[in-house]
């Protein structure tokens, strides 16, 4: 209490200096004269009398110094005073001040918007209540189904059947919502309108949704465990994105009837803007849907099988409710309810029942996919911003040497005259956390268009969908993040010169500083140089480490020709297609593409390869026993129409391809790839073989043909190939089954030799089979498979970019270190020249100084690079971590920069005529 | 340098408990007067540097230990009286116990002699 009192008095005497003055000078008069009278009294002559009062009192000036010491904030108003001194010295040199607020803008910019991505990605808790109670079922994220009656490693996802178990048995939840893993696409039409429909993304949500995350509408209502239970009038959540967007805010949305899929829906509701449902994502969803709605809207509906596991689970735990506890009672009701469905168990499943788990994790954050997606490239970045940072610092700590360098004649004449060195250090570490600071500020604009740019190019988003929520301007935590870094920058790069500066001889003063025997400072400046050097190395050979692995990547043999092909993305279930028309509309298709002028010819299929979707399916082959427990017997699969093979140019290796010839009338076959054929015939000739996707359907295709293997799923870049197969559409189960599978997305045009064909002609072909056909989108096979690698592009090119400035800074540090040097040795180079040394032998004596530095760097920063390398892992995609050319490359960049940034100042050292040099002594 | 400090602090605390024991027997004096009364007592503890006085009275005022307005002296010149507050009273009760505390344990080690520790 009496230390607050205490400051709170001296803050407020501080601000009314003036008037205490005044006191302290009338009580000491007042003093003094009663000293004097006293004295006078005892016989001692006027003037004594005071001289004596005055001596008895002490000194009057330490007194005052110590007394306003007491008084004020001594530290407040040194600090003020050092700020005012500080930027009227920047004022002054403004060319320097520039310099460094740029380098430090670019360093403290770069970490602060590469921390924004990991602030949203990597920390943020979802905008919701009291994320901190939440909890989901899973420790991995997993998509999108799951069959049957066992997982592996965890039951993460769970059936509808088992959730609304869970649910009702489990106490330690005040809510339990659940909601599937994947985000299906609806084709959206106000009712009433008769324009296209749009392509919006949504998800179906459980009825007690909105109140386990303790979200209010923003108008209207959310939805409610009324709206979520069979035969409820169909009821959605719209976002507030789309509402303001593509509505307008316009409040009669609110009670409006909306055809998703063709399938009437009353809005009752908009979400508040800051949600964007449980999960960061690319497209967060524009409708909440009830989970009883899906059997309405899906041809296939998975709500009411209970082997389908497609939900992800998220509960708000009551008060005071232990997680572990939870989690024990669920995993019993886990048990229990597989029990409960003992008979239609397979025997695999029996098998794995005593090793069915399940796990709680915290769940503030939703369901993290995306954090686990994207977590190590935000680690590698971060951690290569952090470097290029340290670059920053070393390299303005360098120009601070030399500032002080120039001041230590003032700072040795301070210290002579009795400067404290409390104060003297003070100075430069004001200055440099000062110019840290307006870094920062500067700083925090680079960031945000930083943080644009790298949200455009790693969250790729669709015309007309909501993009990222992640936004590129500053939260609290980014702002604290990047005042933090700008002080820690400051006082990094500020320490060294201070400490220069202490280490002053006041007898300096005296003497000329160019007299000085020794050169204090260059062994920091150089130690500097060299830390940049190995840095940069290190930058330089991750930068190079990533493009060549991107090289590798993009040029690939990928089993497909990627010229003159172009793929336009559709979805007749948007359109509200029964399946037992789609066999027409492809045939439709077909011919109204391939009836425009430039295109070559056409097919049809589920998912064009690397488009970003893909079926799998189990194995059964004919005369192999069933696969057990443990055997590994998946394999992708896709559905395509006649021609499809020439159509994207994967070479058929043996037998055929899929022709006109495959009817539904005729056998069924299916070609498969050579990964498949070596999976499950080994040496074995595959043509003529039978296979089935279930068990006892051994038989149900014959293999005709096998292709080269290509490369169709992009998220297993660094393993080979997996098995695949192709199945003809003509063959298609149409009447037996109801499967999602049915609806072709990708249509592939091969194109004629000659200009490109324009996509218009292509939309006019689609919209004269059916104007109502949303089209997603279309572009080149080319564009589809590099996007495929925009984020390894991303990240490859932010590391260059890191490495290159990292360079060009260790370059000009090494160029400012050989100048100075240089500069200092000029009498020496005089002497030398006059004794008959060449211009030649100058330009070495320089040179080799500053290539000593570099060749240290080089050698600090060799054995850092394989860590580096080590550290990107698989961000190479199985490229050798240690690649020689790559390390030669960058040693290479790094010793012709330095011999250019060394050789400027030794050519200048070697045109000093000597009679010059000598007369500056 | 931190050996001065000490030092000055220690001479700080003593003074400030003495300006206190001051003004609780005489009541309320001005800053000669307490120079005075402490440099009878104390001999020549104070009698090198008064000035040394004010830093303390100024600190105890802050503390709110003591308190101070203008008034007239015994022969009418003007001049700053101070007078010690209900936490000054306070204060110095409690840190005399504190001394005596402190002076008598010190005071039994200085006549210790070797046989009381065998």
């Amino acid at each position: 209490m009496r230390p607050l009192r205490r400051f709170l008095k001296r803050l407020s005497s501080w601000a009314r200096t003036q008037q205490d003055e005044e006191r302290l000078r009338a009580e000491i008069e007042e003093h003094l004269a009663m000293q004097t009278a006293e004295n006078l009294r005892s016989g001692l002559s006027p003037t004594e009398a005071r001289r004596q009062a005055v001596l008895k009192f002490g000194g009057v000036e330490a007194m005052k110094e110590d007394y306003r010491a007491q008084k004020g904030l001594p530290f407040l108003e040194t600090l003020a005073q050092d700020t005012r001194h500080t930027l009227r010295r920047l004022r002054k040199a403004p060319a320097f001040t520039i310099t460094t607020v740029l380098t430090l803008a670019l360093g403290i910019g770069a970490t602060t918007s590469i921390f924004t991505l990991v602030h949203a990605v990597l920390l943020k808790s979802l905008p919701v209540a009291n994320p901190n109670e939440l909890y989901r079922l899973g420790k991995e994220t997993r998509c999108c189904y799951q069959g049957g009656y066992s997982q592996e490693k965890e039951f993460s996802l769970v059936s509808y059947d088992l959730y609304k178990y869970l649910r009702d048995n489990t106490k330690g939840f005040a809510e339990l919502a659940a909601f599937p893993a994947f985000e299906p696409l609806f084709g959206v039409r106000r009712a009433g309108n008769s324009e296209a429909a749009q392509s919006y993304p949504g998800e179906f949500v459980s009825g007690n949704y909105f109140t386990m995350f303790g979200i209010q509408a923003y108008a209207g209502r959310t939805l409610t465990a009324q709206d979520d239970r069979p035969g409820a009038p169909p009821a959605a959540v719209m976002s507030y994105r789309l509402w303001q967007q593509q509505y307008g805010s316009d409040p009669s949305v609110i009670g409006s009837v909306f055809n998703l899929d063709d399938k009437p829906f009353t809005v009752v509701g908009i979400t508040p803007p800051s949600f964007f449902g449980e999960a960061l994502r690319n497209t967060p969803p524009d409708f909440f849907l009830p989970l009883n709605a899906e059997p309405f809207v899906e041809v296939d509906a998975d709500l009411n099988k209970y082997d389908t596991h497609w939900l992800d689970l998220i509960g708000r735990i009551q008060p005071g409710a232990k997680p572990a506890s939870i989690e024990a009672e669920m995993r019993v009701e886990l048990k229990q309810w597989l029990r409960s469905h003992w008979g239609e168990m397979s025997a695999n499943d029996r098998a794995k029942f005593p090793k069915q788990t399940l796990y709680l994790s915290p769940g503030g954050a939703g369901i993290t996919s995306m954090r686990e997606q994207y977590e190590h490239w935000l680690q590698i970045l971060m951690m290569v911003s952090g470097f290029a940072l340290l670059i920053v610092c070393a390299n303005v700590a360098n120009l601070m040497l030399v500032r002080g360098m120039e001041r230590r004649r003032q700072v040795s004449l301070s210290m002579a005259l009795g400067a404290q060195a409390s104060r003297v250090v003070r100075q430069p570490l004001t200055e440099s956390i000062l110019l840290s600071l307006f870094g920062g500020a500067a700083g925090l604009a680079v960031a945000f268009a930083g943080t644009r740019l790298i949200l455009h190019f790693a969250f790729p988003s669709f015309a007309g969908f909501a993009s990222v929520p992640i936004s590129a301007s500053p939260s609290m935590p980014v702002l604290l993040f990047a005042f933090v870094t700008s002080l820690l920058t400051g006082v990094v790069f500020g320490i060294a010169p201070a400490w220069m500066a202490t280490r002053v001889d006041p007898i300096e003063a005296l003497r000329g500083v160019s007299r000085s025997s020794e050169r204090t400072g260059s062994v920091p400046r150089k130690t500097l140089v060299v830390f940049q050097a190995a840095l940069s190395l290190v930058l330089l050979s991750a930068a190079g480490l990533l493009t060549a692995a991107l090289h590798n990547l993009e040029n690939q043999d990928f089993g497909f020709e990627q010229d003159r092909r172009i793929v336009a993305t559709m979805n007749p279930r948007l359109a509200g297609y029964r399946t037992d028309q789609l066999s027409l509309l492809y045939r439709r298709i077909h011919d109204s593409i391939a009836s425009v002028p430039g295109v070559s010819s056409v097919a049809l299929c589920q998912y064009a390869p690397l488009s970003g979707g893909a079926w799998g399916s189990g194995v059964w082959v004919d005369g192999q026993p069933p696969p057990g427990p443990t055997d590994d017997y998946f394999a992708w699969w896709d559905r395509v129409t006649a021609g499809y093979f020439a159509v994207i140019g994967n070479p058929i290796i043996r037998g055929r391809g899929i022709s006109e010839e495959d009817t539904s009338a005729s056998r069924n076959v299916a070609v498969i790839n050579e990964a498949f054929a070596r999976k499950f015939f080994k040496d074995e000739d595959p043509i003529g073989k039978h296979f089935g996707r279930e068990p006892g359907a051994s038989r149900q295709f014959e293999v005709v043909g096998v292709a080269k293997d290509s490369r169709y799923v992009a998220h297993n870049l660094d393993k080979p190939i997996g098995a695949f197969f192709f199945l003809p559409e003509a063959q298609a189960e149409y009447a037996r089954s109801n499967q999602g599978s049915l609806f072709l997305h990708d249509i592939v045009i091969f194109t004629g030799p000659g200009p490109g064909l324009s996509t218009a002609r292509v939309r006019e072909a689609m919209a004269s089979v059916d104007p109502n056909m949303p089209i997603i989108s279309i572009r080149t096979l080319r564009e589809q498979v590099a996007g495929q690698f925009s984020q390894q592009r991303l990240i490859a090119r932010l590391t260059s970019f890191f490495g290159v400035l990292s360079l060009v800074l260790a370059s000009i540090g090494l160029y400012g270190v050989t100048a100075y040097n240089a500069g200092l040795r000029v009498g020496e180079i005089g002497v030398r020249m006059a004794l008959g040394a060449d211009r030649g032998d100058i330009v070495t004596l320089v040179l080799r100084g500053a290539l000593m530095l570099i060749v240290l760097g080089l050698l600090i920063g060799l054995p850092l690079t394989f860590a580096a390398g080590k550290v990107l892992g698989s961000q190479l995609y199985g490229m050798n971590t240690y690649n020689p050319v790559v390390t030669s490359v960058a040693v290479l960049a790094l010793g012709l920069s330095a011999m250019l940034a060394s050789l400027i100042p030794a050519f200048r050292a070697s045109l000093i005529s000597p009679l010059d040099a000598l007369r500056v002594e | 340098m931190s050996q001065m400090k000490e030092k000055m602090d220690v001479l700080q605390g003593t003074l400030a408990l003495m300006v206190l024991k001051t003004l609780e027997v005489l009541g309320p004096l001005h800053g000669y007067a307490i120079a005075r009364r402490i440099e009878q007592i104390s001999g020549d503890l104070l009698s090198v540097n008064q000035g040394t006085l004010y830093p303390v009275l100024l600190k105890l005022e802050q503390e709110g230990s003591i308190a101070s307005e203008w008034g007239s002296s015994e022969n009418n010149r003007k001049a700053r009286f101070y007078r010690l507050t209900r936490g000054g009273r306070k204060q110095l009760q409690a840190e005399f116990r504190g001394w005596e505390q402190t002076a008598a344990i010190m005071g039994r080690f200085f006549v210790l002699k070797e046989e009381d520790l065998k």
